[in-house]
């Protein structure tokens, strides 16, 4: 009865189930746990550096190498990705895809993104920006000084100085805590009384003309705490993304499921898919390893959202044998000096995916479909670097879009 | 406490995955009681890393505040088994100072059969306040904490009394009722069967005992293995080919799962049972999808049903079977209540320390079950749906009695108004 099932709760994953559902399928999502999204930025990346960093991200897509997903995903494609998380998500985020911003990260590097949460957008690196960082004694994951200090080691692209200071303040979550996570004080800050508690302690702290940067916690399910903070200090606030638990991440992780379950996406989530079954050059169904057994799910088509090394879908031994780990698949980009050649973290190895053709359908090198039924999207894909690019969000959409449009236009 | 060298315990708590935990922290943002209560330092904490210090003792006692829901090993994407790991490692901690109370919460047989006899007096008792409070003083479960209400007549007693239908068309099924659809939610376990021998199956109810998933979740791990395996043996007297059903989650997921993976049962006859169990739902959604349930002559039921999917449910990674059947009933729309966890997690929110902590957890499936129902709620566990009845008011009943509405077998659980 489901036309297609889709593996993977990532990005791609609930990008292509809900743009599949909203088609008219009926679509099951498989996933191991509960996708990756949630360890993001909550930003868009594009196309952060290629290699240099990029100011006009599509446009910059065109100097990648032939064997980039987006080369073999072009520029409409690549617009449309963009487009359709817009339309999915609203005013959750705010920016166009011909260009990059400039946000301070954590430990105060300009880190180029497309695509922000409105908290974010004060944050944007200007000539004469003043910024003042706000730390906590109780949460070990932001030091503003620290990130003041880099700040101002900086300037703007234009060559502008940027002004920094880091204050930091003795606030817990909880009363009494000792340790608090990003979590907990999103949590206690979608409550407007520790929003209130706060303003007070911080607002005599701050100059006339400073933009006010805190940690990535103004409110976990409250999208009004923000522009309430904003108003009770009179100061424009931004926030900066933490490692994880990162709550930007997690906001942007609960509208998407949110969304998938409206459309009707049937999810099954907590066990890997550990096999298939397959006849006549289709994939026929994939096996999930639930409670005490595994259950097949039969399907017309199927959307492979997996993730990359990070996740599990490929691995490699000690022999230095690099293996899809579900369907045993042809992959890209394998050669000699997989590791052992390049920077750290920008070696070939992570390069090596699965290869697609323009519908991503799943193809070996040669250019044969193995499967006439099987599309892969996002961080499986062959011959980006996504870290070093900053492409992971901009790839995952557009490949998502074009294999739920491919799908839906075979049916 | 040390364990034996070669038991399940020493594997677990010296190994098991926990070297797989890429500190991503995902278990620590949907663990449903670090999120209420400072006194629970979180899944990853007191699991993957607290295990490393552990060498067969417990270097961490807000352990005892994990309420064994299993959300963290569910949501992890690297396969870690979290839960697990602190259900060991609380059986470790507590071995040599089992409390009373947990021994006797977690003998629900012998509860059932000692409240049965007398159903209206234990439960007036248990209505009673002084009656509570001096319950709670002594034995240490909580004056407010939802208890079950007992029957005159058990499941087992309503079978030999009845006369069964002929045997239909689609062949046989064997019924795993549990303790509770045996004492506590009778009507839950005849809907059930009515519903499966509606659809042509006969239904057989071999003799069975507890499964003794309470034994193990309060950490009485040797008496629970020795009660689940008498379980499996009883439930192979029957056919050994046919598939098994219960419409009791967590005892259910006992078999599928946790008597394998907690208690280490790696027995072949438990495995082969576990593999021939199936949730309700999930055995109703799987015939539908194969096209094999026909929906046509069920009864419209214009209403809106808020619905809980117990954190029991969740961690047999079957999806949420319940949404979408309920959901083929003409006109009912389901709202789920977007929580893990109601709090009462089997026998957690009972305990006089923990009521608070469980109610907190709760509040959220609470909530939203006030704000939606038209006059009934649902959910799968029976635990569950006597936490969130007491909390809210609410009658809440098992997702199988809109389906026996909808066949035309009971004119309950809510009117129709279509």
């Amino acid at each position: 009865m489901t036309n297609t099932v889709v593996i993977g709760a990532g990005l791609s994953g609930l990008v292509a189930a809900i743009r599949l559902a909203r088609g008219g399928h009926t679509v099951t999502l498989l996933t191991k746990g509960l996708g990756g999204l949630q360890l993001s930025q909550g930003t868009i990346d594009v196309l952060g550096y290629a290699p240099e960093r990029v100011d006009a991200p599509v446009d910059a897509t065109s100097s990648l190498p032939a064997t980039h997903p987006y080369k073999v995903l072009g520029p409409a494609a690549i617009t449309a990705g963009i487009a359709y998380v817009q339309e999915l998500l609203g005013d959750r985020l705010v920016g166009n895809a011909d260009r990059n911003v400039l946000l301070p990260t954590a430990v105060g590097a300009l880190r180029p993104t497309c695509l922000v949460p409105p908290s974010m957008t004060a944050g944007v690196v200007t000539g004469g920006i003043r910024y003042v960082l706000v730390g906590f004694r109780q949460l070990k994951d932001f030091y503003p000084k620290l990130c003041a200090g880099n700040l101002e080691r900086q300037t703007t692209p234009a060559g502008d100085q940027i002004t920094a200071r880091g204050v930091i303040l003795d606030l817990p979550a909880i009363e009494d805590m000792a340790d608090s996570s990003a979590l907990a004080y999103a949590r206690a800050l979608d409550d407007p009384s520790y929003r209130t508690k706060l303003a007070a302690i911080l607002k005599p702290m701050l100059e006339d003309g400073e933009v006010v940067g805190l940690p990535a916690i103004i409110g976990h399910r409250d999208p009004g705490a923000h522009r309430h903070l904003e108003q009770l200090l009179e100061h424009a606030v931004f926030e900066v993304p933490l490692p994880p638990p990162g709550v930007p991440g997690i906001r942007l992780n609960e509208a998407l499921t949110a969304l998938a379950k409206d459309a009707g996406v049937r999810i099954v989530a907590g066990a890997k898919v550990v096999g298939f079954e397959s006849a006549g050059g289709k994939i026929v169904s994939v096996g999930q390893a639930t409670a005490g057994r595994i259950r097949q799910y039969a399907a017309d088509a199927f959307v492979y959202a997996p993730g990359g090394f990070e996740s599990g879908a490929l691995t490699m031994d000690s022999y230095g044998t690099v293996t899809e780990t579900i369907f045993g698949l042809p992959l890209h980009g394998l050669g000699p000096d997989l590791v052992t050649a390049g920077d750290p973290g920008n070696q070939a190895l992570f390069r090596v995916g699965v290869g697609v053709d323009s519908s991503m359908r799943v193809v070996d090198p040669a250019g044969h479909a193995p499967y006439s039924n099987l599309y892969a999207a996002g961080g499986i894909l062959a011959g980006a670097i996504r870290w070093t690019e900053k492409s992971g969000e901009g790839i995952a959409l557009a490949s998502a879009v074009v294999a739920a449009d491919s799908i839906l236009k075979g049916a | 406490m040390m364990f034996e060298p070669d038991s399940h315990e020493h594997d677990l708590l010296n190994r098991a995955s926990l070297d797989h935990c890429v500190k991503c922290t995902i278990c620590e943002t949907q663990c449903p009681v670090a999120a209420v209560t400072p006194l629970f330092s979180g899944p990853k904490y007191v699991g993957p890393q607290a295990e490393r210090f552990r060498h067969g003792e417990s270097v961490d006692h807000s352990l005892d505040y994990c309420s064994s829901c299993g959300i963290c090993t569910h949501v992890c994407p690297q396969g870690v088994h979290i839960a697990e790991l602190n259900s060991v490692a609380r059986a470790a901690m507590k071995a040599d100072h089992m409390p009373l109370r947990d021994q006797l919460i977690s003998r629900t047989t012998f509860m059932g059969m000692a409240m049965t006899p007398v159903a209206p007096i234990a439960n007036a008792v248990l209505k009673f306040k002084p009656a509570r409070i001096a319950v709670e003083k002594v034995v240490g479960i909580h004056r407010d904490a939802a208890m079950p209400k007992a029957h005159t007549q058990t499941l087992v007693g309503w079978l030999r009394g009845r006369t069964a239908p002929k045997a239909g068309s689609r062949g046989k099924l064997i019924f795993f009722h549990g303790c509770a659809q045996n004492y506590f939610e009778v009507e839950t376990g005849i809907k059930t069967i009515e519903v499966l021998e509606h659809l042509g199956f006969e239904v057989i109810v071999p003799k069975q005992g507890c499964c003794g998933l309470p034994l193990q979740s309060n950490g009485i791990f040797d008496t629970a293995r020795s009660w689940v395996r008498k379980l499996v043996a009883q439930l192979r007297e029957a056919p050994q080919d046919l598939p098994i059903i219960s419409c009791s989650t967590s005892c259910g997921g006992m078999l599928k799962h946790e008597a394998n993976e907690i208690l280490g049962v790696k027995d072949a006859d438990l495995l082969e049972v576990g593999g021939r169990m199936r949730d309700i739902c999930e055995f109703l959604l799987e015939m539908y999808d194969n096209g094999e349930l026909d929906t046509s002559g069920w009864l419209p039921n214009q209403l809106t049903i808020p619905y809980h999917a117990p954190c029991q449910l969740r961690g047999q990674n079957i999806g949420t079977p319940a949404v979408q059947l309920m959901e083929l009933v003409p006109g009912i729309t389901v709202v789920e209540s977007g929580a893990y966890c109601c709090g009462i997690a089997g026998t957690y929110g009972l305990k006089k320390e923990k009521y608070d902590v469980a109610m907190k957890v709760g509040k959220p499936v609470f909530d939203k079950v006030v704000a939606v129902n038209e006059g009934v709620a649902a959910c799968d566990s029976e635990t569950c749906r006597w936490q969130i009845e007491q909390a809210t008011s609410v009658p809440t009943v098992h997702p199988i009695a809109f389906i026996h509405q909808a066949m035309g077998l009971s004119r309950l659980p809510v009117k129709t108004g279509s």
